[in-house]
C-alpha cells in the first residue's frame, strides 16, 4: 500500500477510517518519545505521557486543520503535557517535604524558614504546590511584580542565612 | 518503543469503541423514544377530536362537489380552530427533531459504517 500523506491520513481518519491512526503513531511516536525522555525524571512516566499526546491529539482530530503539519501541533500537545505533569509533580512534593529535602541538601534548618514573614512563606507554599507567579498574584490580589518581588526577597533572605551558616 | 505503538494504538482503539457504541445506542434510543412519544400524542389528538366529534365536520366530502367547494374552507378553519394546540406545537416539535436525528444519521452513516468496519478488524481479527 502507497504511504499517504498526513492531510490524507486525517481526512480518512475524519471519515471513520480509524486504522489509518496507526500510521501517525507510527511515524511520530520516536520522535516525540525522545523529545520527552530527555525532559523528565522518572524514565517511566515517558510511555504514559507519549500515549497521552497520542491520546489527546485524536480527540483533536475533528477541530485539526489539515492542511497545517502535524508534528508542530503535535509538539504543542507534548509541551502542554510536560507542563501539566511538572505542575503534578511539584503538587506531589508538599512544603514540609521540600524543606527536609533542602535542609538536608544545602544544610538548611526549617528555622531558617521562620525568619521569613508570613507572605513569603504563603507565597513559597504556594510555588511550591505549582502554583505560577500569575496565579498567586490572582490569589493574594497583588501584581505580579510584587509576588516576585517578594519571592526575590525571601530567596535573598535564604541566602544570607545560608552564607553565615 | 512496538509495544508502546501498539498500547497507544489499542487505547485509541478502546476510546473509539467506547465513543461509537455510545453514540449508536444513544441515537437508537432517541429516535425510537421521539417517535413512541410522537406515536402517542398523534394517539391522545384523535381521542381528543374523535371525543370533540370533530371529524363530523368533514362529512360534507361524501356530498356532491357543489357542497364540498362551498364548505371545505370554513369547515376546515373550524376543525383547526378545535385542533389541541399546544399538542399539536409538541408534536411538530417532535417530528422535526426526529426528521433532524435521522438527517444527521443520514449524514454520519459512512463515517460510522467505516469506524464499524475498522473496529471490527481490530477487535475481531
Amino acid at each position: 500500500m502507497a504511504e499517504l500523506s498526513d492531510k490524507d491520513t486525517i481526512i480518512r481518519i475524519r471519515n471513520g477510517e480509524i486504522n489509518n491512526y496507526s500510521y501517525i503513531v507510527r511515524k511520530y511516536t520516536t520522535s516525540i518519545y525522545r523529545f520527552i525522555e530527555r525532559k523528565l525524571f522518572k524514565k517511566e512516566d515517558v510511555d504514559d505521557l507519549v500515549q497521552n499526546v497520542f491520546i489527546s491529539f485524536y480527540k483533536a482530530i475533528e477541530k485539526f486543520d489539515e492542511k497545517k503539519p502535524i508534528k508542530p501541533y503535535l509538539f504543542q500537545i507534548v509541551q502542554n503535557e510536560l507542563k501539566m505533569y511538572f505542575r503534578s509533580y511539584k503538587k506531589d512534593q508538599p512544603l514540609d517535604e521540600r524543606i527536609i529535602s533542602e535542609v538536608k541538601q544545602e544544610d538548611f534548618k526549617i528555622e531558617d524558614f521562620k525568619s521569613l514573614n508570613n507572605l513569603e512563606r504563603e507565597v513559597f507554599k504556594h510555588i511550591s504546590e505549582g502554583y505560577s507567579y500569575e496565579e498567586i498574584g490572582k490569589l493574594f490580589k497583588k501584581p505580579l511584580n510584587t509576588i516576585k518581588s517578594i519571592v526575590r526577597r525571601g530567596r535573598l533572605k535564604l541566602k544570607k542565612i545560608y552564607e553565615k551558616t | 518503543m512496538k509495544k508502546l505503538e501498539e498500547r497507544i494504538i489499542k487505547k485509541i482503539y478502546k476510546i473509539e469503541t467506547e465513543k461509537t457504541i455510545g453514540q449508536i445506542i444513544s441515537e437508537t434510543v432517541l429516535i425510537i423514544l421521539i417517535t413512541l412519544s410522537s406515536m402517542f400524542i398523534f394517539s391522545v389528538i384523535i381521542e381528543i377530536l374523535n371525543e370533540q366529534t370533530s371529524f363530523d365536520l368533514f362529512d360534507f366530502l361524501r356530498d356532491d362537489f357543489e357542497t364540498i367547494r362551498d364548505n371545505f374552507f370554513n369547515n376546515s378553519l373550524l376543525f383547526i380552530r378545535e385542533l389541541p394546540l399546544p399538542l399539536i406545537y409538541i408534536l411538530i416539535g417532535l417530528l422535526l427533531l426526529l426528521i433532524w436525528l435521522l438527517f444527521i444519521l443520514a449524514k454520519n452513516s459512512s463515517k460510522i459504517k467505516n469506524k464499524l468496519v475498522s473496529l471490527y478488524k481490530f477487535w475481531l481479527k
